[in-house]
């Protein structure tokens, strides 16, 4: 077959623990190559902050380091399933703490 | 003693008795329903009405206003000058029922509702007996449940239930419509009589979440072009937030988000949502009604 495949979508839940940065927390379909920062792109397009906050995601207790796809199949999920990101301001990366 | 032979890669999920079981109850739980819908299919299905007006009669319902001047110029005697209502031709109806088999039909609430729907289409169908009903599964593989070649009875119900999971682990619906495609242009080749009077209708029982929606849409055009009639019925209490509100994320070629509601998008021109088991009979039976008119109008009968 000679088709092009088009991009696999998974359904996830955005949730947060701060207030004031939560987004609706039902379910959406994105792209499931996605990774921390097209994760974090649509989370800043859904609440649209006067600047842009970097996230890092938190999957059944640890950071997404991959793609979607990859944590799915890495840990023997399904894209049938609707996964539950919880989202946190990302750290600040360590290169700015040294230079105070 | 000799190897035995394989038996059949059928994986049976349930045993005999459990599927039994399940089988009798949700036939029993929607008797009531499944009455209804075939009454609601019979009256729509059934070649109630004679569709054209032939002539020529000697007695009739309207005249054949080219008869007339022959009729006069003949002294009265070229006297068949009537209409009548053409006898209704026998219809004959194959019908698949596609289920989908994926997780995610059981990952919301409880697969029996799914059941619970085969139970009410299938018998609503199979009472019907107006032609030959097939039952597939469908997920990350397609499986003939219930082939069109055996009428479909209680224990073929029953044999259905040993065969769905809603665990496969992919919902390929683009698949599950092009091999349908070949059952129905398969029956139709072992099809007895006019093919005009054929008439091929594909019900789907899903969530409704599936991708490639694009491959599908050509799909669905082709099934139209061989006058196979798609209904997808998407079965929204499976899911905790409804379909309705359903968005999609997409990103453009300059990297912008684009949000756009998830059945904007969806590839079959006849769906229904259904909430609730009970509201199927009225809404299927909606929905075949306005086909049969659109095929009635666009000169398909
Ligand atoms: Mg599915």
């Amino acid at each position: 077959m000679d088709t092009t495949p088009s991009t696999s979508q998974v359904q996830v839940k955005f949730v947060t623990h701060e207030a004031e940065i939560a987004v609706n927390p039902a379910p959406i379909l994105v792209p499931s190559n996605l990774k921390r920062f097209g994760l974090s792109q649509v989370v800043n397009h859904l609440l649209s902050p006067t600047s842009p906050i970097p996230f890092d995601f938190v999957i059944d207790g640890s950071f997404l380091r991959t793609s979607l796809d990859s944590y799915i199949a890495d840990n023997g999920l399904t894209s049938e399933s609707i996964i539950t990101l919880e989202y946190v301001r990302a750290a600040v990366p360590p290169k700015y703490l040294s230079s105070f | 003693d000799a190897t035995p032979s394989q038996p059949s890669t059928v994986v049976s999920l349930r045993t005999r008795e459990e599927a039994r079981q399940l089988w009798q109850q949700h036939e029993s739980s929607t008797r009531t329903l499944s009455a209804s819908l075939c009454e609601h299919l019979r009256l729509i299905l059934a070649p109630t009405q004679a569709t054209k007006m032939r002539g020529d009669f000697r007695t009739g319902k309207r005249l054949n206003m080219r008869r007339i001047l022959p009729y006069i110029a003949s002294d009265y005697k070229k006297d068949k000058i009537w209409l009548r209502r053409a006898k209704p031709s026998k219809r004959q109806y194959h019908v698949i029922l596609a289920v989908d088999d994926s997780k995610s039909m059981a990952e919301g609430s409880c697969s029996d509702l799914a059941l619970e729907t085969v139970a009410l289409v299938a018998k609503a169908l199979s009472s019907l007996e107006v032609g030959s009903i097939a039952v597939v599964s469908f997920g990350e593989s397609i499986d003939v449940v219930h082939p069109f070649d055996k009428p479909f009875t209680s224990d073929s119900g029953v044999e259905a239930f040993q065969r769905f999971s809603f665990s496969q682990t992919k919902t390929d619906v683009r698949w599950m419509v092009e091999k349908s495609l070949t059952l129905f242009e398969t029956a139709r080749n072992n099809a007895v009589g006019s093919q005009a009077e054929l008439w091929q209708l594909e019900i789907v029982i899903s969530d409704g979440v599936c991708e490639d929606h694009d491959t599908v849409r050509r799909l669905v055009r082709k099934a139209m072009e061989q006058r196979v009639m798609l209904v997808f019925v998407i079965v929204d209490s499976v899911r905790k937030d409804s379909i309705l509100k359903l968005e999609s994320v997409k990103f453009g070629a300059d990297g912008q988000i684009k949000m756009e509601r998830y059945l904007d998008t969806f590839p079959f021109g006849y769906y229904l949502v259904v909430k609730d088991v009970r509201e199927l009979p009225t809404v299927l039976a909606g929905a075949l009604r306005q086909w049969f008119a659109e095929s009635v109008d666009a000169g398909g009968v």
